[in-house]
């Protein structure tokens, strides 16, 4: 296995420009040593970024915030400047994983992983947030929602990783925030499904709305018809069939081994109807 | 790779494979085999150990991350007061069983007791969720952990 440690940012895009195609990129490890236990890593160079420090952190911005992708899990719940700033998205991650495996896991790992079921996509999908990518002299910034293309598929070049993470500091300002994680157990649980929501409403009319889910498509995605169909209306007037309707045209539950896709699709529709309500 | 790192305070360099698992390291090139291999997939905790101080799982820590880290196992905590204290506490309590788990659970309780300590029933489930143990029902160990908060708190240590 050819393996690589960069002594810095520059050094690691020119060591990349040595290799064609797809290259693994070792952060904290917890997706990439399961997958070497199991025998699953393919013939392809191992890049080590976990101590590359311009990756790190979470710094406060003139009007967002950014999440460096090599920032852990642990940081993330530990940070004073989220606890202000987005306790949402902070408190929503208190069960991500386990205490132990939120020191090694990254921000930016939970993304590149591409798991359908990745705990921070849905909360970062509602708080519109935005990716940086970084090349050798490039960057590009783009909305999380169009990071994915398909099932495990993303719109990262070979000579592309994540730089971090950038949310507006007001996203959470004024909303009512609604996050539910559904697995079989509190800690170390993948998600059966997960669903995030904020709202905006006066005297019941919803003025704003925004929906995520994860684990219900081949990645975590918006909800746009069903955001298109409570915009404006009374909470007592959305009648459970019509988002029934529009729900069934925008998640794909499947069965696996973790649940079946009536059930994903019925506990989806009841926190739907939860977070409206509330 | 050459990697250099601590564990229990004894400083080793080698060259090594860096993709190596610590918990190989820890138990193959210093022969502490104090920390357990149980799933291999960081999600029963048997492996846990600290390192610069944070609890992680190394069956899922690869060498090359630890290098020129500090590597605390279940062996040098159980003989620091806080950890002499838990040691204690499980004993009176009868919370182990089989045992496989607990080193483990030392580190991760060591972690909570050390870091925060408060005697608050949640917390400590919270702080021990990421360990596993297939024999009790989880409830003396609770106990055991709780009644290491209390004696803290109280000044006995």
């Amino acid at each position: 296995m050819r393996f690589f440690k960069p002594s810095s940012l520059p050094e690691l895009f020119l060591t990349m420009e040595n290799f064609e195609g797809e290259k693994y990129f070792l952060a904290g490890g917890t997706d990439l040593n399961i997958q070497k236990k199991k025998n699953l890593l393919q013939d392809r160079p191992v890049f080590y970024i976990n101590h590359l420090t311009e990756l790190k952190g979470i710094r406060e911005l003139h009007e967002d915030i950014l999440i460096g992708s090599l920032t852990s899990f642990r940081e993330i719940l530990d940070s004073q400047l989220l606890n202000r700033k987005l306790p949402f998205l902070q408190n929503s991650l208190a069960y991500f994983a386990s205490p132990l495996l939120q020191t090694m896991a990254t921000v930016g790992g939970n993304i590149a992983n591409a798991s359908p079921t990745a705990d921070i996509l849905p909360l970062l999908l509602v708080l519109d947030a935005r990716v940086k990518l970084l090349s050798k002299s490039k960057f590009r910034e783009l909305p999380i929602s169009e990071f994915y293309l398909g099932y495990k598929q993303t719109i990262l070049k070979s000579n592309e990783i994540i730089g971090g993470i950038i949310i507006p500091k007001t996203a959470e300002t004024g909303f009512q925030t609604y996050y539910r994680k559904v697995g079989s157990r509190k800690a170390l649980t993948i998600a059966k499904l997960a669903f995030a929501g904020l709202k905006k409403t006066e005297q019941n009319n919803i003025k704003i709305v925004k929906i995520a889910v994860g684990a219900l498509n081949e990645f975590p995605r918006r909800l746009r018809k069903l955001e298109e169909l409570i915009t404006g209306k009374y909470t007592e007037d959305l009648k459970s069939d019509e988002l029934r309707k529009i729900l069934e045209s925008e998640i794909t539950p499947i069965t696996d081994l973790r649940s079946d896709s009536d059930y994903r699709f019925e506990v989806t529709l009841n926190l739907l109807l939860e977070f409206l309500e509330e | 790779m050459k990697i250099s790192l601590t564990v229990n305070g004894r400083k080793k360099e080698f060259d090594i494979d860096p993709m190596k698992r610590l918990l190989d390291v820890i138990r193959d090139d210093f022969g502490l085999t104090g920390t357990k291999e149980s799933c291999g997939e960081g999600e029963c905790g048997a492996c846990s150990v600290l390192m610069d101080g944070k609890p992680v799982t190394s069956c899922i820590v690869n060498a090359v991350h630890a290098d020129g880290k500090t590597i605390e196992t279940s062996e040098y905590l159980a003989e620091l007061p806080l950890g002499k204290l838990l040691v204690d506490c499980f004993d009176e309590t009868n919370a182990v069983q089989c045992g496989f788990c607990f080193p483990g659970f030392l580190v991760a309780a060591y972690y909570y007791l050390h870091n925060d300590g408060e005697p608050n029933l949640e917390k400590i489930k919270f702080a021990l969720s990421g360990n596993i143990c297939r024999c009790t029902g989880y409830i003396k160990i609770f106990e055991a952990v709780m009644v290491a908060c209390q004696r803290k708190k109280a000044g006995e240590l």
